[in-house]
């Protein structure tokens, strides 16, 4: 008896953690895919045509394109906890903020011989960009109380046709092959660049998080305006805060996309990533109306999400039709964290149980 | 008296609103005035008013396109040319070409999005009496009175002469047909350039014995074209040639074939991977082609307007122009031993790119 | 003075007071187009075409609204609009496919989505914003596994159907060959009009209606009035959807062709012409026919930038943006001084 009672509260305990259900998928597809093609966890080095070492398998893609969501998913955890909302326009302000790097970095000139800028500067340009498209959505939903999703779908709208508009619908190439290295390999290191700026991005939040009050305030404006208010916490500029600093993970994320090719496509650079993100915290097991979250459950969540989008591909399903197995996976996902599933399904999970032990 | 205040701090902002609304709406008006300006001048008699409903702006061929429409048309020569983008979207352009039948347009110049629906548009054209002018693509309609004639390349006349360039090369470096082991990267589905060119390689490939392992469409862009290569080199480890229904696509390939560590060029016994592909337009890829590393490059020549205006000015005249217009084009390539082709009958000369 | 202006601006009722605003904007924006923009906006059909164009987001934009009015949201109509499309297209394709068969297809596939995302939202009680996202991604997913090439429907009962015009005498124009063009509608436009009509009364004299809005204005209180909750909001998605349905069938009546690309970003235009049209995101607040000037003053403006000359792709997407945030802003600024000043 007293073995099936540390039996229930194991599992319970394996339950209610966050980390479970991310861990559960990643588990889940790795041995998908190790009945159907144990290749897929070969990682072999070789050489890049420009005859630098590189790591390459489809554990080094999952890992080297799970990077920008990663990164937005950080800044979405932010966001969803504060304010109970997602921003849906984070794959739009990719394309704004990328497209103003690129108009920094070329000169307005479609096929420059040489860069314009440093690449420092135009990051730092692409940054305030993104700072300022967060600041704009923060400002709809903080002081003019409009919903999240709904504030952000002004942008979302326009987002692609304002990045087109800063290029003047150009496509601008970027001619210095360092450029090309934040989204790909630095010569001589065969572990893909973006793999160490994610470092680096969890690195910082990890030590905000540590000494800064970021994550408690949130919570407690997400959990109960009013009573943050009564706490001497100021809610409005919390909102604006997370919405800024998602901006921020936006142009890390531009910057990586737009590495990638050095060039950029404002109608497909990083479309359906907002739900990407969205769906890494929602993996994450954080609320999706606010309050408590657990941030690396969301980036590991993130990572989830590229190991099924991987999965998906290598069984050759098209990439226009991967949407509909994604959302498949998301309706299922949400209907067994929603409250109201998750009660019945305890209820049935101590049933079982109770009736084990009456036997 | 607060209360008053308040609303007429709220009967405030609604009219710098509309002082907004107003801003945005005489920012569009001094664009508009000098077209209101162009549409009375037109309606004395002293102007053609020409509606030009290109289907989008996705390519380099296209804009190259576009531009030789707008350069064609000017003011000096006594034209008005109202261009709408359709986005491509058929739905976009039937409601363009509408809005031309109501602005009351001399001629309608349709670069089609789609071979089908077009019926009823042109038919109401027709009842206007407005002469419609097909350019690229051709429209599938019962009754070829629905336009007055057509303007474009032949799709399968390039594909064909590709094809023979192909059999050529592996002619003179004695290849089996067998071994030639070809992908197609197709354009969007559907549209005309994409069922000429793939109907004359699978017809070649049938003919030649050419191993055509895969066809997948790259929707005539660069990003896509990247993507669809990179996941061919993940299926086929055989592939020697990659054939690209348009430049751009050739350009993304080229770039997916080099991260994934191939050699690109026309040595295909020193285990290169060769590219062809079709327009010819982009300077970028002209220079690829000089290089080599686009083996072989079928013109496709976007520069209609100066032929759209000269069968504008016949029909002006009373004239009736042919039905069919083809364009001429040209084959590039910078492989040397390969002097000439020949199909049906008729001999082409290679351009050194 | 004064004392008039805000008794009226007290007196008239939320709804009211945000469809008054559109329809004054609307009006003042045709005029401008018909005064300063010689595009032939003064020729009647010019509106007809509009109304042509836009039926099928007449029809989708109503079930929006009423969605938005129960507090929910629902931004999969442009993914079953497509949906829709693609899969009359191919029932029509086939041999024995008939018009009957594939208005049933439409209000089939409009109906399971309101049942499933229906159940999800009001009984499992999860965000409708999150379903139907989903929802919206499924559906554009499905529409290419149906048929990845985009294609026109040769079935020639299907397109006498969708070349069926319904002429309005006496507002044609004769062009400068002095030829008659006449006016006309599509039979899309005549069940739009229907459609509308029948929420409008639905929203306004139905019992259920009044229940719409009692359960977006706040489901607790209406809770307490007996109303089931849970079967409105049920309801509210049903419809909504099955209008979506309807929609994609006049959508795809108009076009003549299924397309994965179909009714692009369609979902966003709904709720922009709903917000437009004085529906609030907050729930409660709402009408249809303010809904219908939505969908006119969105086009209309459309059609202003196109006829302007700045027809480039970028500039459609930053005028609806532009337009939303406008409204959205004076949503907000209008209600937050009502609520003030009721204080």
């Amino acid at each position: 008896m007293s073995n099936s009672k540390s039996k229930i509260s194991l599992w319970r305990r394996l339950v209610s953690n966050q980390m479970f259900i991310p861990i559960l998928a990643l588990v889940l597809l790795a041995v998908i895919n190790l009945i159907v093609d144990p290749g897929f966890f070969k990682v072999t080095l070789g050489l890049n045509n420009a005859g630098n070492p590189v790591l390459s398998g489809y554990l080094i893609t999952i890992l080297d394109y799970g990077s920008e969501l990663a990164i937005l998913a950080i800044g979405m955890t932010l966001v969803t906890a504060a304010t109970g909302g997602q921003d849906i326009s984070v794959g739009a302000t990719i394309a704004i903020a990328g497209s103003a790097m690129l108009h920094v970095l070329c000169g307005g000139v479609s096929r420059p011989d040489h860069i314009a800028t440093p690449i420092w500067v135009a990051f730092l340009v692409a940054c305030l960009v993104g700072m300022l498209c967060g600041a704009f959505n923060g400002v709809l939903v903080a002081i003019f109380k409009i919903q999240p999703m709904i504030a952000t779908l002004i942008l979302f709208t326009a987002g692609r046709s304002i990045a087109a508009w800063i290029n003047n619908n150009e496509l601008p190439i970027v001619p210095d092959p360092k450029f090309g290295y934040y989204g790909g390999f630095i010569p001589g290191i065969p572990i893909p660049t973006t793999v160490f700026i994610v470092a680096i991005c969890i690195v910082v939040i990890a030590l905000i998080l540590k000494f800064t009050n970021l994550g408690l305030y949130t919570q407690a404006v997400g959990i109960n305006e009013k009573s943050s208010r009564l706490n001497g916490i100021n809610p409005t500029a919390m909102k604006i805060l997370t919405f800024v600093i998602l901006g921020l993970c936006v142009a890390v994320a531009a910057l990586i996309k737009v590495s990638r090719l050095s060039t950029i496509n404002y109608s497909v650079i990083a479309k359906d990533i907002e739900m990407d993100a969205i769906l890494a915290v929602a993996l994450g097991g954080n609320s999706l109306s606010g309050g408590k979250f657990n941030m690396w459950a969301s980036i590991l969540g993130a990572y989830v999400i590229q190991f099924l989008t991987t999965t998906l591909y290598k069984f050759d399903v098209q990439s226009d039709a991967l949407a509909a197995y994604k959302a498949v996976v998301v309706i299922l996902l949400v209907v067994f964290s929603a409250p109201k599933v998750r009660e019945t399904l305890s209820a049935g999970t101590k049933k079982i149980f109770t009736r084990k032990e009456a036997a | 008296m607060k209360k008053a205040n308040r609303v007429k701090k709220v009967i405030g902002v609604l009219l710098l609103q509309l002082a907004l609304l107003a801003g945005c709406g005489s920012s569009t008006l001094s664009v508009s005035e000098t077209d209101s300006l162009e549409a009375e001048t037109a309606e004395e008699g002293q102007g053609i008013v020409v509606g030009f409903s290109q289907l989008g702006a996705e390519s380099d061929w296209r804009s190259a396109n576009t531009a030789s429409m707008l350069d064609a048309f000017t003011q000096d020569k006594g034209y008005t040319l109202i261009y709408k983008n359709g986005q491509q979207k058929q739905s976009n352009q039937i409601t363009a070409i509408r809005t031309f039948i109501q602005q009351d347009v001399d001629y309608i110049l349709l670069a089609p999005a789609t071979e089908s629906g077009w019926e009823s548009v042109l038919q109401e054209a027709k009842e206007a009496k407005i002469p419609v002018i097909l350019v690229d693509r051709r429209v599938e309609v019962v009754d070829d009175s629905l336009y007055t004639c057509w303007i474009g390349s032949d799709f399968e006349l390039e594909a064909k002469k590709m094809a023979a360039w192909l059999k050529a090369y592996t002619e003179v470096n004695r290849i089996q047909p067998e071994e030639i082991h070809v992908v197609n990267i197709q354009g969007t589905i559907g549209s005309t350039a994409q069922i000429g060119r793939s109907r004359g390689l699978r017809n070649a490939a049938l003919e030649n014995g050419w191993d055509l392992m895969e066809e997948i469409s790259g929707d005539f862009t660069e990003t896509k074209g990247r993507e669809v290569m990179a996941a061919l080199l993940k299926r086929f480890d055989n592939i020697n040639v990659v054939y690209c229904e348009n430049d751009n696509e050739a350009m993304g390939a080229i770039d997916a074939l080099e991260s994934a560590g191939k050699k690109v060029g026309s040595n295909l016994a020193a285990g290169e991977v060769m590219v062809v592909s079709f327009d010819g337009v982009n300077e970028e890829a002209k220079e690829l082609a000089r290089t080599g590393k686009i083996s072989c490059i079928a013109e496709c020549n976007p520069l209609h307007g100066p032929r759209v205006e000269a069968i504008v000015t016949q029909l002006q005249a009373g004239q009736r122009p042919d039905k069919y217009n083809y364009v001429d084009e040209k084959l590039y390539s910078a492989y040397l031993p390969i002097q000439s082709i020949e199909v049906d009958g008729q001999t082409y000369e290679i351009v050194r790119p | 003075m004064k004392k008039e202006k805000q008794s009226i601006f007290m007196k008239a009722s939320d709804t009211n007071l945000l469809l008054a605003i559109t329809i004054v904007i609307f009006f003042l924006m045709y005029l401008g187009a018909i005064l300063f923009i010689k595009g032939g906006f003064t020729k009647p059909q010019m509106f007809f075409n509009i109304l042509n164009a836009n039926a099928s987001l007449i029809i989708t934009a109503c079930g929006m609204s009423l969605v938005m009015i129960t507090g929910g949201i629902d931004i999969s109509v442009g993914g079953v609009v497509a949906l829709v499309s693609m899969c009359c297209a191919v029932h029509l394709d086939y041999k024995g496919g008939s018009i009957f068969g594939s208005v049933l297809i439409a209000i089939g596939i409009g109906v399971a989505y309101g049942l499933v995302q229906g159940f999800l939202v009001a009984y499992l009680e999860i965000q409708p914003f999150i379903v139907s996202l989903a929802g919206m991604f499924f559906a554009r997913g499905m529409t290419t596994i149906v048929n990845t090439a985009p294609f026109n429907v040769a079935n020639e009962e299907f397109n006498a159907l969708k070349n069926a015009r319904i002429y309005v005498p006496g507002m044609g124009t004769v062009n400068k060959k002095g030829i008659y063009v006449p006016a006309y509608v599509e039979i899309g436009v005549i069940v739009a009009i229907l459609i509308v009509i029948l929420m409008f009364v639905l929203l306004r004299w139905c019992k259920l209606g009044r229940n719409f809005y009692a359960v977006g204005g706040n489901a607790q209180s209406a809770l307490m009035l007996g109303i089931n909750v849970k079967r409105t909001k049920f309801l509210s998605h049903l419809i909504c959807s099955t209008l979506a349905g309807i929609g994609g069938y006049v959508y795809f009546l108009h076009v003549g062709s299924g397309a994965a690309s179909h009714a692009m970003g369609m979902e966003m235009n709904a709720i922009a012409s709903s917000i437009i049209g004085g529906t609030m995101l907050t729930g409660g607040v709402g009408n249809i026919i303010g809904t219908l000037f939505g969908v006119l003053s969105l086009s209309t403006i459309q059609n202003i930038v196109a006829s302007a000359g700045l027809d480039q792709a970028w500039w459609t997407g930053i005028t609806i943006a532009a337009m939303l945030c406008l409204f959205l802003v004076i949503q907000s600024i209008v209600m937050a001084q009502k609520k003030r000043a009721l204080k």
